[in-house]
């Protein structure tokens, strides 16, 4: 087991090589640098060259790419030229944020979506079948930031029971941080939801015409432990693979939902960067949400072990 | 049939939904308009003004930048020497008095007594000199310059070439002339200052990046005795804090301040007002903005030859291109004049004749004389600016009707910004220009500057210089009228209008003011 995993960990470094390349180079070839952002409208061409030179950005591109390289192994992603702060320290200020709002969100779909996928299963075919289907239908139709308009026009604004932006740290309080988080997080969780209970339901569709199902019902076992116990465990393979994907999204930075709530997370980090041309953020952030990524992806593999002990027998 | 019960639920469901937001909507009032007048100051209320910004700015130092989001938020922590009033001309702030010698060549200043930093420290004669000096580095309008203390209480400013404009220049808004204390400028980086100490009613107390920057009212501000009067004059502090969030999206400044959370929302997109003005609590404030400016490519490309400019400014239909952009004519003005009527100093509607002709078959005649092959002209625009993006389409539909083949290029506002500046990348661009006080302050008229669009007229720099000596003002304003003239018949840009643009506060705040930006001291909040 435990080679298996220092397998994996090592895997991960190519692929962040080649990811720290590719980023690198992207960002420098688009057109627009920093230092006309940060001059402004109406500075002279001889104000922003100047600016350039002393941000180090006429050097030649190999020599900026080999001194951030180099940086990163020593734990120095470079420093954001916007915000006058470390790369790390800026991803590790934004994360609280984007990690709060994805397991919030991923909760939501998990309450919502297994037992609609699971009854909807067991029901396959009847009118309560088909309506949640048809909500289920209407959530991934919906866009993210239309979901999230209109729960902040509806419960901001109009019954003013929740804030219609903005964010607070669990540091200040559970309650303040959750008041910030509902609206955003039931607008990502919802939408999850209706992908994860079509998966959870066509998965449970398939255990549940298994012959041992029809073996355990025959031997008179109590319907709920045949559909939670042995069939939800073996569908569950394929549920957790769509929660990883899912969840993994979510890390990635739900950009639409962190701007319209206004949160300081990840995914307006990234995008803030990218306007303002910040490059070594940009840079940055992407191999560190690409490094999240891949763990994030190793965990659940580790996890199929746990839910299905073949899988971890095969693995010895 | 089992499928029609579904989808009766489905109708069911979504009815409610339709009856839920509907209603709980706000009663309509009437709507209020914008800016409250009178001068009176009223008592301090105490209380955190929370304001609603869109973009972040990468400093507060406004030496280093002329972005509007430094502006904005700098002018509660910092102050000049002199500063604009609501006419634009020149009035004291820092200096208690200022005097112009005869040759123009200096300025002597008085400097007011006891203005305190945030610091708490004295501002002194060499804080001033410090600043100045940081400030002025690569200015072409000042020269050759020195900085010079007389006493304790006095500095003078000594050019080498004579200027009737210099008083202007050193109220400039783009770029305040903050003073700072001396260290804190000695230790400024590249990109501005590390520490912001000012001596203005607010002072600066932390910085969430991306997120809010808290201001509190500064305790031992001195105020100027006489009265407020657009930047500068009396300036009070009435309540106790300014936060100054960031808040990236449009809907939700707007959905923030109608539901309280935000007392101000800055830059509202147009649309929004309907909804703004239905709702209970807030109040849509229009404040003008500048001109909205055609910039032609006159270094390359088909637009060196100045008679296809005047053929594509005579077709143009300003109205059209100007409800494009901002929708309705409570925003824009169809003014040929650079300045506004209330600048009297400097209005002038000289060279309106050429303005907004929108005479197609002149135009086209012209477009025939200057033997015009069908090049393609490319625009240069961005989505990240609605309004220059509307105007810019609405170009390229009328440049078509005048037998022009056009191509438009969308980038985001980084890449345009650097593309301006490759004289092969463009023919046309749109942009804003701020409303300014002289004419020697907009970057597209003079060629030293080499603004993109590399305007080369031999005759406007000379009135330039001209207006930049000039003791008369009644000459000046003829020189000016004369700039205007030449400006209409050599087209470096097409001044296509004035707009406004718009805000929004909520109803608990007392006494707004607005002059190129918002304005909130002298602001109170009711409860």
């Amino acid at each position: 087991m435990k080679a298996y995993i220092l397998k994996r960990l090592l895997s991960i470094i190519p692929v962040l090589l080649i990811v720290a390349v590719i980023v690198f180079f992207i960002i420098h070839l688009i057109p627009g640098d920093p230092a006309s952002v940060i001059l402004g409208e109406e500075a002279t061409p001889e104000d922003v060259q100047t600016l350039r030179e002393e941000l180090g950005l006429n050097l030649p591109i190999y020599e900026q790419f080999i001194h951030w390289f180099a940086g990163i192994f020593q734990g120095d992603f470079g420093n954001s030229i916007y915000m006058n702060m470390p790369v790390l320290e800026a991803f590790v200020s934004h994360i609280g944020p984007t990690l709060s709002l994805a397991l919030l969100a991923q909760s939501i779909s998990i309450i919502i979506a297994i037992p609609l996928g699971v009854i909807a299963a067991k029901r396959r075919g009847t009118n309560v079948d088909q309506l949640f289907m048809i909500i289920a239908m209407l959530g991934l139709s919906i866009p993210s930031f239309l979901l999230a308009l209109l729960l902040m026009l509806i419960f901001g604004v109009n019954l003013q029971w929740l804030p219609v932006a903005g964010y607070s740290p669990v540091s200040t309080g559970l309650w303040s941080h959750l008041q910030f988080m509902i609206l955003p997080a039931i607008s990502l969780g919802a939408i999850q939801a209706a992908v994860i209970s079509r998966m959870s339901r066509s998965s449970m569709i398939d255990i549940l015409s298994m012959n041992y199902i029809k073996t355990a019902k025959a031997k008179g076992v109590k319907d709920r432990v045949v559909v939670y116990k042995h069939a939800l465990r073996n569908a569950f393979i394929p549920i957790l693979t769509i929660l990883g994907e899912t969840f993994g999204s979510l890390i990635t930075g739900a950009v639409v939902t962190e701007t319209v709530f206004n949160l300081p997370g990840i995914g307006q980090l990234v995008i803030n960067a990218i306007v303002r041309r910040d490059y070594a953020v940009i840079q940055g952030t992407i191999l560190l949400i690409a490094f999240s990524y891949l763990l994030l992806n190793l965990i659940i593999d580790l996890l199929y072990g746990l839910v299905d002990p073949r899988i971890r027998l095969s693995r010895k | 049939m089992k499928l029609k019960k579904n989808s009766n639920y489905l109708i069911l469901f979504l009815l409610l939904l339709t009856l839920l937001i509907v209603g709980c909507s706000s009663e309509n009032t009437s709507s209020s308009s914008d800016v409250s007048k009178g001068g009176s100051t009223t008592e301090a209320s105490g209380g955190t003004i929370k304001v609603a910004y869109p973009t972040q700015p990468q400093s507060l130092d406004p030496h280093a930048t002329t972005a509007e989001a430094t502006r904005d938020a700098a002018k509660l922590i910092y102050e000049a020497l002199v500063t604009l009033d609501s006419n634009y001309e020149v009035m004291p702030q820092l200096a208690e008095s200022y005097e112009v010698s005869e040759d123009r060549k200096t300025v002597t200043f008085k400097l007011r007594e006891g203005i305190k930093f945030h610091n708490g420290n004295d501002m002194t004669v060499a804080d001033v000199i410090a600043s100045m000096e940081k400030w002025g580095t690569n200015k072409a309008e000042l020269g050759e310059h020195t900085w010079n203390e007389i006493d304790a209480a006095n500095v003078k400013l000594t050019l080498t070439e004579p200027s009737s404009l210099i008083m202007y220049f050193l109220a400039d808004q783009g770029n305040i002339a903050a003073i700072m204390p001396k260290d804190i400028v000695a230790s400024a980086g590249a990109t501005g200052v590390e520490e912001y100490i000012g001596t203005g009613p607010f002072e600066f107390v932390d910085w969430k990046q991306d997120e809010v920057i808290h201001f509190k009212k500064f305790e031992e501000y001195q105020p100027d005795t006489d009265e407020a009067n657009g930047l500068g004059g009396k300036k009070e502090a009435l309540v106790d804090a300014i936060d100054w969030h960031f808040v990236a999206d449009s809907s939700t400044r707007v959905n923030g301040l109608m539901s309280g959370q935000y007392h101000f929302s800055h830059m509202l997109s147009y649309d929004s007002i309907p909804q703004l003005e239905n709702s209970k609590g807030s109040v849509v404030d229009v404040w003008p903005y500048g001109l909205e400016g055609l910039v032609f490519n006159k270094k390359s490309g088909v637009f060196t030859d100045v008679k296809l400019r005047q053929a594509v400014n005579y077709a143009l239909d300003m109205e059209v291109i100007m409800s494009s952009a901002f929708t309705s004519d409570e925003f824009y003005t169809l003014e040929s004049s650079l300045f506004l009527p209330n600048q009297t100093a400097w209005y002038t509607d000289a060279g309106k004749e050429n303005y907004n002709q929108k005479d197609l078959e002149k135009a086209k005649k012209l477009l025939k004389e200057t033997g015009y092959k069908g090049e393609e002209v490319v625009i240069l625009t961005s989505r990240d600016y609605e309004h220059h993006y509307n105007a810019a389409v609405a170009t390229q539909q009328q440049l078509e009707e005048l037998g022009m083949k056009t191509k438009l290029d969308v980038y985001d506002w980084p890449t345009l910004l650097e593309r301006r500046n490759d004289p092969e990348a463009y023919d046309i661009f749109y942009t804003g220009f701020s409303t300014t006080s002289t004419p020697n302050q907009f970057v597209f008229l003079d060629s030293e500057t080499a603004w993109p669009g590399w305007t080369e007229n031999a005759e406007i720099d000379r009135l330039l210089s001209e207006i930049k000596v000039e003791e008369n003002p009644e000459k000046s304003l003829s020189l000016t009228a004369e700039l205007h003239s030449v400006m209409w018949e050599d087209l470096p840009i097409i001044n296509t209008g004035h707009n406004s643009r718009v805000s929004g506060h909520s109803e608990k705040i007392e006494g707004y003011k607005t002059m190129l930006g918002p304005i909130f001291w002298n602001v109170s909040l009711k409860e």
